[in-house]
This record gives structure tokens, sequence and C-alpha cells, in this order.
């Protein structure tokens, strides 16, 4: 965008990896101690490990209860982010393609929500949880992530189908098809594009999602990848070379999905909130 | 189009039934349990106005002016590290060509990770013992710069706030990227031909024309500010230390609400009048922000 002759490119480019080298290094030393002693790790902290020894792994593995927390955040936030397509798409379906009574004011009470933070409502949320028999459940966390999520996945996807023709909507209404009907052959076909974008923004918000699960859940078996790496953490806080790949183990997957979805990863951070 | 009363309330009910119970209705109930002494089983007792009382001036007076100052603060650093960072990196990250996906994969990356284990990295990182910055500035000779980054009182909030950075730094650098393209480039072709020098064209064209994305921006980091608490946690627990010198009001109202171990007394009502307090501050800008949304997504 900027004219910039080769000196400044030179520049431009030295402190992009300047930067770039910054944010690598934490995952790399988290990742290269993974493979070390704790003796490597406090004698030789710079030199790479002898050999690719995976014991680390294993028993962070284990001792972390990682496997029982992988099933439980993919279930947890899968099932959430499910809920909160199909209810916000209905939402943001009647709010973008039909006149009613209130349209105007429910789509502003449900933007309000946008902004709210929600954490501090979390007494009341967790006096209802434990009314309804939800508390230490994962049923109770889900419920709570597809409320909280109902804001942003409604006004992107409502903004999203407002951009949508309705011709073919018109048509097939004057055929004789119910709203229902229209909504899932033909509207819902069309917003994939933002389902994708919503779902993918949801699902890493809850994955990594710390707060509720450390109110809500209480029991091992029930805990999520970031509730089991902090207790982990808290019960082995000198292994280091444990936390390592424990903390290795937790970041990866959600890492490979980034490299893999990437554009679809920016285009919904960044155009979703702000634009 | 038209649409029959029965599909309006198919398509509108089940969503919006939920967002009521357990987005709006929480705010309501916090206001009426912050006028309760509550410690969270058995019978309440109403107490009037009390916890607020001893929130802003009575025993926890103090502690609330800490944790509430150290969110100022943080909201203030946190603006100028990331807004401006962010503008800078973004204006070099749209000036070149070549490996720009790349960088910008990259610059987006600690953002995907989830705060309480970038808090947990950073605390290896920074440990005294076996931490990589220390390690590093002892091993090029500038050892005298060495700290406890974590565990000195007069250093600790701003080693927070840094790690805070250095995970959202990227968010915005990607945000201000979308909102430079959006510049049309005839503009700059004709400053340029009007012989504009690139710091003319910075602050006269690209900074005024992303005003807007500032002003959003700096809405949200105020709000998020006061939400502010995984990082905290994972650098320097739930009380905050040392010395409660990482304070804020997130790490407050979790253990004044759920105890957190050690705090002189855990109370429902008490953490509710924290909230209501904090939601206060927060309230106005959420309503402004939605306003800035909705005006913005009518222009579309």
């Amino acid at each position: 965008m900027l004219k910039v002759g080769k000196l400044g490119k030179w520049a431009i480019y030295t402190i992009l990896t300047i930067y770039v080298v910054l944010i690598a290094t934490p995952f790399a030393m988290i990742f290269i101690n993974s493979f070390k002693s704790l003796r490597g790790i406090f004698l030789s902290p710079f030199s790479l490990p002898s050999s690719f020894n995976i014991q680390n792994y294993v028993e962070a593995w284990r001792s972390a209860n990682l496997f029982n927390a992988y099933i439980n955040s993919f279930l947890i936030s899968t099932l959430s982010v499910g809920g909160i397509l199909i209810l916000s798409s209905m939402l943001a379906y009647v709010i973008s393609r039909y006149e009613f009574p209130f349209r105007r004011t429910i789509y502003l009470f449900i933007i309000v929500g946008l902004a709210l933070p929600a954490r501090l409502a979390i007494i009341p949320i967790y006096v209802m949880l434990d009314n309804f028999n939800l508390l230490d459940t994962r049923t109770g966390l889900i419920v709570v992530y597809i409320a909280t999520g109902i804001s942003f996945a409604t006004f992107l996807m409502k903004r999203f189908m407002d951009g949508i023709p309705k011709e073919i909507e018109e048509s097939a209404r004057i055929d004789g098809a119910s709203p229902w009907t229209i909504f899932l052959k033909i509207a819902l076909p069309l917003t994939r594009p933002a389902m994708i974008v919503v779902g993918l923004v949801n699902f890493v918000g809850i994955w990594n999602d710390f707060f509720f699960p450390l109110i809500i859940i209480n029991s091992r078996n029930k805990e999520t990848v970031p509730l089991a790496i902090s207790i982990f953490f808290g019960e082995f806080s000198n292994k280091w070379q444990l936390i390592s790949a424990a903390l290795s183990l937790s970041v990866l997957p959600i890492m490979i999905i980034f490299f893999l979805l990437s554009r679809y990863f920016i285009a919904g951070m960044t155009e979703g909130a702000i634009k | 189009m038209s649409i029959k009363k029965k599909y309006i309330l198919l398509f509108v009910l089940p969503a919006l039934t939920l967002y009521v119970t357990f987005v709006i209705y929480p705010f309501i109930y916090s206001f009426i349990l912050s006028f309760y002494r509550w410690p969270g089983a058995g019978a309440r007792t109403f107490v009037g106005l009390q916890n607020f009382k001893d929130v802003l001036f009575g025993s926890f007076g103090s502690e609330f002016r800490n944790a509430f100052l150290h969110n100022i603060y943080y909201f203030i650093l946190v603006t100028i590290l990331e807004l401006g960072l962010g503008f800078l990196l973004a204006i070099f990250l749209v000036s070149i060509v070549k490996g720009k996906r790349f960088f910008q994969m990259m610059v987006y990356l600690p953002n995907i990770i989830s705060m309480i284990l970038v808090g947990f990295i950073w605390s290896m990182m920074l440990n005294p013992q076996i931490g990589l910055v220390n390690q590093v500035l002892t091993h090029i000779g500038l050892g005298v710069l060495a700290r406890p980054w974590l565990g000195d009182p007069n250093l600790a909030l701003n080693t927070v706030i840094a790690v805070n950075v250095w995970r959202n730094l990227g968010f915005y650098v990607l945000v201000f990227t979308a909102s430079l393209l959006d510049i049309p480039r005839e503009l700059l072709e004709a400053a340029y031909i009007d012989g504009a020098s690139n710091f003319k064209v910075i602050t006269k064209i690209l900074f005024p024309l992303t005003l807007p994305t500032f002003q959003t921006l700096s809405i949200l980091l105020f709000i998020w500010t006061f939400n502010v608490f995984d990082i905290v946690y994972a650098l320097e627990g739930a009380q905050a230390g040392p010395f409660r010198s990482t304070d804020v009001l997130g790490t407050l109202f979790y253990r004044t609400a759920f105890g957190g171990l050690g705090s002189s007394r855990a109370d429902f009502g008490l953490g509710a009048a924290v909230a209501v307090l904090i939601f206060v501050v927060v309230m106005p800008l959420s309503l402004v922000y939605a306003y800035i949304v909705d005006r913005r997504s009518r222009n579309a």
C-alpha cells in the first residue's frame, strides 16, 4: 500500500521477522523442553534434546487425564456450536426475511448481548444451574455456551442473509412452500459460508474457555482441556518436563486446525466483530 | 414478506428464551442479589445497600479501589500498545507482497491459543530458574536486566500486560489490515502524485480513515479489560500476587463470590454487588457498541 524503497522493504521484513520469532519462541521452548529431562531443562536450557524421548508425553497424557479432557472438550464444543447454529440461524432468518411486530426491538435486544461481559452474571447462572440440577454437568456448560453465543451468531448470519437475493424464496412461497421448508431447503444452504465462520469462531472460543468450566465443573471426569491443564499445572508445579509435554499436547491440535483453516479464522475473527 | 404468527414463534422463541434466561435475566438477578447477604446456601438476609457500602467504602474499599485502578491502568496501556503497534504493523503488512499470508497467519497464531494456556507457557518463560527470558538476557551479557518478572510487585502488572499484548496483538493487526484494505487506492495514488511522503500519507490519509476502527476497538478493549481474569489467574493465581499488585476486578469478583482460597468473606451477595458496580461502568459502552454496530450494518 505504501510506496517503499529497497531499504524500507528490508526494514519491514526485518521487523516482521523479529515479531514472528517472538511469537514462535515460547511455543518452540515448550516443545523442546517436552523432550528433555528435568535435569536437562535446568542445566542446558539452550541445547536441543539429545533424543526424542516421548516418555514425558506418555506420563503427562496419563496424569493430566488428557484423553478424558479431550473427549469432554470435543463433546461440549461440538454440541454447543450445533445448538448455536441451529437456534441462531432460525432467529436470523425471520429477522432478515419477514415483517412482524417487534422485529427491530428483538434484533436490537439481541445485539446488546454482543458486548455484554457474560462472566459478570456468573453468580445467577451458577444459582440457576444449581436449581435445574445442571451444576457440575456438561449439559449445564453447553446450555450456557449456547445462550451466550446467540448474539454474535445471529448478528453475523442476519447480515449475511440480508445480502442474499430473495427471489427464489418468493417463488417457492408462491408455489405454496411453508416458511419452515423454505428455510431448510433454500435459505440455509445459501448461508453456509457464514455458518462455517460462526461455527469456527465459536468452536475455538468454547474450546479455549476456562472461566465457565472453572466455576461450573467440579468433577475430574467432566473437566475440559484448559481446566485439566490448570489442575495439572498446580499439582506438578515443578515438573517442567511434564508440564511442557502437557502444554504441547493441548496446543498442537488447535494449531494444526488453525494452519489448515486459517483463511476462515482470519475472515471470521476480524470481519465479524468489528466491521 | 409476511408470515403467520405460529411460524414467528417457532423461529424466534427457542433462541430468545435461552438468551433471556441465561444472558439477560442473570444481569437483573445480580441486581437483586446485591441487596442480600447470602453464603450461597441457606437463607438470604436482606441488607439493603450494605454490600455496596462494604465494597466502596468499608472493609473491601481499598481492595476494590486497588483493583479498579489496575483495570484503568491496564486499559490505557493495552490500548496504546495494541492499537498503536497493531496499526503500525498492519501498515507494514499491507505494504509488502511476498510472504504476506505467512506473516498474517503467524501474527494471528497466539490468538487461537487459550488465554489460560498462554499464561502457563509464559509463567515458564518468565520463571526465575528455568525461564528463557532471564537466561537469554544473561547469555547475551545483559544479566543486569534479569528480573523476577512475576515476583516483583512493581513489575508484575506490566509483565501481565506484556503477555496480554503478546497474545492479542495479532488480532488488532488483522483488524487494521482489513480496515486499511478498504481505503480506495486512488486516494493514495493521488497523494503520491502530489508528492506526499509516506509519513504524510499515514498521518493525513491512513490514520484519519481508520479512525472509526480505533474508536470501535477502544470501546471493545474497555469492555474486555473489565473481563480480564484468565491471564492473571494463570500467571499470579486467584490471589493476584505479589501482594495484590496484579489484582483486577475480575479476580476480585472471583474471590468474593467463590472464595478462591483465603478471601476473608465469600458471599454471593457481596460478589453480586461487585458485579453490579462493574456492570454500571461497562453497560453504557456495551450500548454504544450495539448502537455503532447497528448503524454500520444498516448503512452497509
